[in-house]
């Protein structure tokens, strides 16, 4: 078929093109469908850009030329450059593809991995390299009271390398980027835009596909993700924090730039359409984890992981607004946005449970010997660590706590003065309202040891422990402030002595002055009969005091000497005096061995087994009198 | 929005009614009336959507916008159901049979209606794709002159369209023919290439054994009219709101390509002698009925739009394999008028498929604020029964 006559077209030229066209057909061709152009040579492939471009010309001069020939041949030949060109598009799509897959691999371990960190070892590997495996990293202590202390996860990021800023990769040399910007181009001003669009998403997207199984990315469902044990779900937290920063700092990032450079001549709006084609439902993939988190159900022990949680993705913001900029990509940066302040609520709203489990907080059964709750120590731990993630929770926390009120006469709730804690940060009335709510359920506690002694004891023991821990936080003590302990320090002293009110009153009572002289004479007017019996009853309780209060326990070094010491001030004088006093009495009677049985040595050597919390026998204390 | 529209004034009525009413006795005979009114309501929107045309390519029955309105419905339904449970929920009732067993039972049908919404998003990026696909099939077809370049173009993409409509069918035809042929590398003497993309790319977004049939399965678990003594008041309102819930999910299901729908119950448990139910059982009826019969053939999803596009498709997949230049006059216009209606649905699904992303995702949203506000009801009432110590 011959063209129309025109002076700017070189039939020579438009036929050898169509030639070439022809030759690499794949739907004619064996030979054509065998090899791909683009990986045969150069030359090959210069010719046949060079082809395409011929046919190109002459289409839009047929065009042109529509109007001075005969409208019926023009349309023949039009109709006969068309097909031409759609046979050449389809080769040239299938040259893309094909220049696509071969260099569309996972991005390789070097470049999501630092080699040289200390922690990328064996066992690390492993989990990035199992999607199903469980991680048996942590221990699985379910029971509430055992706290796992493991928030110091920031190390665990320098197995990846550093993630800290958006890294763009050169994903392709420099010769497939080229060679694709040639076909693209082409492709492009021959309306083909749009298949040039699909064949690049379904390509790339199988890529992140791969990368995001090497770095661990699941599909996870929401129910999935309920059903899940808290343990197991904290390690997927810590992969997917690792994982997001990659993906968003240098997966997706490469990406844009490649699709940048690629559609380079092309327009904006052509590299963006790419870009979301490509990585839109990867992106909702990733965000879907950290979404089902956001929206488990609350409970104590999450809230570190929370946290964790919700500052790796406020840290990614900037980078996932900078990555995706484009209008079409809103719907991306609004859901990550939603979940922070779904983290955010989350993590308030674990306070808030927090606060309520620890007043509600029912085990009734008294610890032995008076010693430091579990209760004690988990909460203390609880804010020890809180006070760790201060940063975080003093932007999160804005509200103060719900306190019962003094007024409303309700016995279930203590209250708080808020007056005296002016200044306060929401947050650190959080605190102070915890260690208040704390106190107050032990002091219901305290209510079910028979002994109230032993009741005192266990108050000053457990606020004795919220001083020291407050103290050992430099954090939680600017917090919690100086006043506050004051009046905690205030209240285990006042429970000491109220310990010792509630048990040496009566003891001491034996070796007081009054009610031993017969009326009138002071001489020598002693009563023999009350004397013995004041030794006997001192013996006696002294005896049952020590066996009993030996087995209790003050877990604090100090303090266990301090009050000992305090014990021994009144009580070793006040005894010593009354033997000095009154011995001569009992000796010049019969039996006085039942009646002193202990000298001052051994009343001092039984105090060193008070709150030891070891049983010791009467036996013992009457051996060393002999 | 029209759900709290909806919910201000619903709830405006019913406060002013109780405040009105004695405490004791009239309590219950405002809560049965109350629910008596929600019914109606309810049995009136969805005879709305009962009535759509079935051919009206604007708002026929399954369309993206009746799909919309669908959702509208469920909406404002949920916000009037929540506001009543928890308006009339108190701590002894909650930690007695049934409401004991029947909450938490919501909540964990809510977090598979939130699996499914999330599932409905990724398949209506598949529709998405298919709309790419039938655009390109389009503007080939529009090419003046058309000839065979042109008639190769189109259907190419349109055989890639139904093989992206037939996604999840593993006994399609279509289907294995592609897999059989495709490989990924180019060596190996390969020769039939796929003509579009390959399938690993389109493959879901979701876990792996994750099953829409077996989700909406477990949703209807349990799901029974409360009887006796129990058949009015806050047992006969959940009952409603499971019913809802598992309704619109199933019919989402239906519509949309989601993974794995073999096996798709058709039976919902909808009562079928009560007043208040038939049109709700009606537009279950219809949409079974059609669920059945497009089954057996394997298609992608009811959503009008689609089944348009299949059966357009399928016609100029015809008309562009027997076309040869200059072609046929009058084969030239039926398909000039096919591909105006193929255009047609294509401009459908420009226009409502992101409206409809976005509705899908105020609904997930909407479910996991009433799913918080049932969770801190629990808690408040776990708070007020425990002994304080």
């Amino acid at each position: 078929m011959e063209l129309p006559e025109n002076p700017n077209k070189d039939n020579n030229g438009y036929e050898s093109a169509e030639k070439i066209i022809l030759r690499w057909d794949s739907t004619a061709s064996e030979e054509a469908r065998e090899k791909m152009i683009f990986e045969t040579d150069r030359h090959e492939a210069d010719l046949y850009l060079h082809a395409v471009d011929e046919i190109q010309r002459s289409l839009s001069n047929a065009s042109i030329s529509n109007t001075t020939t005969a409208a019926a041949v023009a349309v023949d030949d039009q109709t006969k450059v068309n097909s031409t060109i759609q046979i050449a598009m389809a080769r040239l799509e299938d040259e893309f593809r094909n220049i696509l897959m071969t260099h569309s691999s996972a991005l390789e371990a070097d470049s999501l991995f630092d080699p040289s960190s200390s922690s990328f070892s064996a066992s690390s590997h492993h989990e990035l390299e199992d999607d199903d495996a469980v991680n048996n990293e942590d221990s699985s202590h379910g029971d509430l009271l055992q706290l796992q202390l493991q928030h110091c996860e920031s190390s665990d990021s320098s197995t990846f390398r550093s993630t800290s800023s958006i890294r763009e990769l050169d994903l392709m040399p420099g010769e497939a980027i080229s060679d694709l910007q040639a076909i693209a181009t082409r492709m492009i001003s021959s309306g083909y835009l749009r298949e040039c669009i699909q064949v690049y998403g379904s390509v790339r997207k199988s890529a992140i596909d791969s990368s995001f199984r090497k770095l661990g990315i699941e599909k996870l469902s929401i129910g999935d993700i309920q059903r899940l044990e808290w343990e197991a779900l904290e390690s997927k937290i810590r992969r997917w924090i690792r994982a997001a920063k990659v993906c968003i700092r240098i997966l997706f990032s490469s990406e844009k730039k490649l699709c940048e450079q690629i559609f380079e001549c092309v327009g904006t709006d052509i590299d963006d359409a790419c870009f979301m084609e490509t990585v839109k439902g990867p992106a909702i993939q990733l965000f879907n984890f950290a979404e089902a988190i956001s929206i488990s159900r609350r409970s104590p022990e999450k809230l570190f992981k929370i946290l964790d949680l919700h500052d790796a993705l406020m840290d990614l913001l900037p980078d996932i607004e900078a990555v995706f900029d484009s209008k079409s990509s809103e719907s991306i940066r609004v859901q990550a946005a939603e979940i922070l302040s779904r983290l955010a609520e989350a993590a308030r709203g674990i306070l808030s449970e927090f606060e309520s489990a620890i007043l509600r907080e029912p085990s009734r059964v008294p610890v032995p010997g008076g010693t430091i709750h579990p209760l004690t120590r988990y909460v203390m731990n609880y804010i020890s660590l809180i006070s760790d993630y201060k940063q975080t929770l003093i932007e999160l926390i804005m509200s103060k706590p719900s306190t019962g009120s003094r007024y409303s006469g309700d016995q279930s709730t203590p209250d708080m003065e808020f007056a005296e804690l002016e200044g306060k940060t929401p947050l650190a009335l959080h605190l102070i309202w915890i260690i208040v709510v704390l106190q107050f359920n032990l002091e219901g506690k305290s209510k079910h040891y028979r002994d109230a002694s032993l009741a005192h004891l266990f108050i000053m023991n457990n606020v004795h422990y919220i001083v020291q821990k407050v103290k050992g936080s430099p954090e939680l003590r600017e917090m919690i402030g100086d006043d506050y302990l004051r009046k905690l320090t205030g209240k285990f002293r006042q429970a000491a002595t109220s310990y010792q009110r509630a048990t040496w009153v009566s003891v001491l009572y034996c070796l007081r002055d009054e009610g031993l002289h017969v009326s009138g004479s002071f001489s020598s007017g002693v009563s023999k009969s009350a004397l013995r019996e004041r030794f006997k009853t001192f013996n006696a309780m002294f005896e049952e005091v020590h066996r009993t209060q030996a087995t209790w326990l003050i877990p604090d070094t100090q303090l266990r000497e301090e009050l000992r010491i305090s014990i021994s001030e009144k009580c070793i004088p006040a005894y010593r005096s009354f033997l000095g006093r009154f011995r001569s009495h009992i000796e010049s009677g019969r039996h006085p061995e039942n009646y002193i049985k202990y000298s001052v040595e051994d009343l001092e050597t039984a105090m060193l087994d008070f709150f030891e919390g070891y049983p010791v026998s009467h036996q013992h204390l009457r051996r060393r009198s002999q | 929005m029209t759900g709290t529209d909806n919910q201000s004034s619903f709830l405006g009525r019913i406060s002013i009614r109780r405040n009105q009413v004695n405490a004791m006795d009239g309590s219950h005979e405002q809560e049965i009336e109350d629910l008596d009114v929600f019914q109606k309501q309810v049995s009136d929107r969805f005879a709305d959507l009962l009535s759509a045309p079935d051919d009206s390519p604007a708002d026929a029955f399954l369309s993206i916008s009746w799909i919309r309105k669908l959702l509208d419905v469920f909406l404002s339904c949920e916000a009037e159901s929540k506001g009543m449970l928890l308006m009339g929920c108190d701590a002894a009732q909650i930690s007695k049979s049934p409401l004991d067993r029947l909450i938490p039972e919501i909540l964990d049908r809510v977090v598979k209606a939130l699996d499914i919404c999330n599932a409905v998003a990724n398949g209506l990026e598949l529709v998405r794709h298919c709309q790419r696909l039938a655009e390109i099939a389009v503007l080939a077809l529009e090419q003046k002159p058309f000839g065979e370049g042109p008639a190769r173009r189109a259907k190419k993409a349109l055989v890639s369209l139904m093989l992206a409509m037939h996604l999840d069918d593993k006994e399609s035809s279509v289907q294995k023919t592609t897999e059989r042929s495709w490989s990924f590398g180019r060596r190996g003497g390969n020769k039939d290439r796929p003509p579009f993309g390959h399938y690993k790319s389109l493959s879901w977004q979701v876990a792996k054994n994750w099953s829409a049939a077996k989700q909406i399965h477990a949703m209807t678990m349990n799901v029974v009219p409360p009887r006796g003594p129990e058949a009015s008041g806050l047992p006969s309102l959940v009952f409603i709101m499971n019913l809802i819930m598992v309704f619109v999910m199933w019919v989402l299901i239906t519509a949309i390509p989601c993974q794995e729908r073999n096996g798709l119950t058709t039976h919902l448990p909808i009562p079928k002698n009560v007043n208040w139910t038939q049109s709700l059982a009606g537009l279950h009826d219809k949409i079974g009925d059609e669920w059945k019969k497009k089954e057996k053939k394997g298609m992608a999803g009811l959503l009008f739009e689609l089944q348009k596009m299949e059966k357009l498709g399928q016609s100029l997949i015809e008309f562009t394999d027997s076309f040869q230049y200059p072609g046929e006059k009058d084969k030239a216009e039926e398909a000039a008028k096919q591909v105006a209606e193929l255009a047609e649905v294509c401009r459908r699904m420009e226009e409502g498929l992101v409206p409809l992303q976005m509705l899908t995702r105020e609904v997930f949203h909407r479910l996991v604020k009433s799913r918080n506000e049932i969770l801190d009801l629990l808690d408040q009432t776990a708070k007020s029964s425990s002994p304080v110590v």
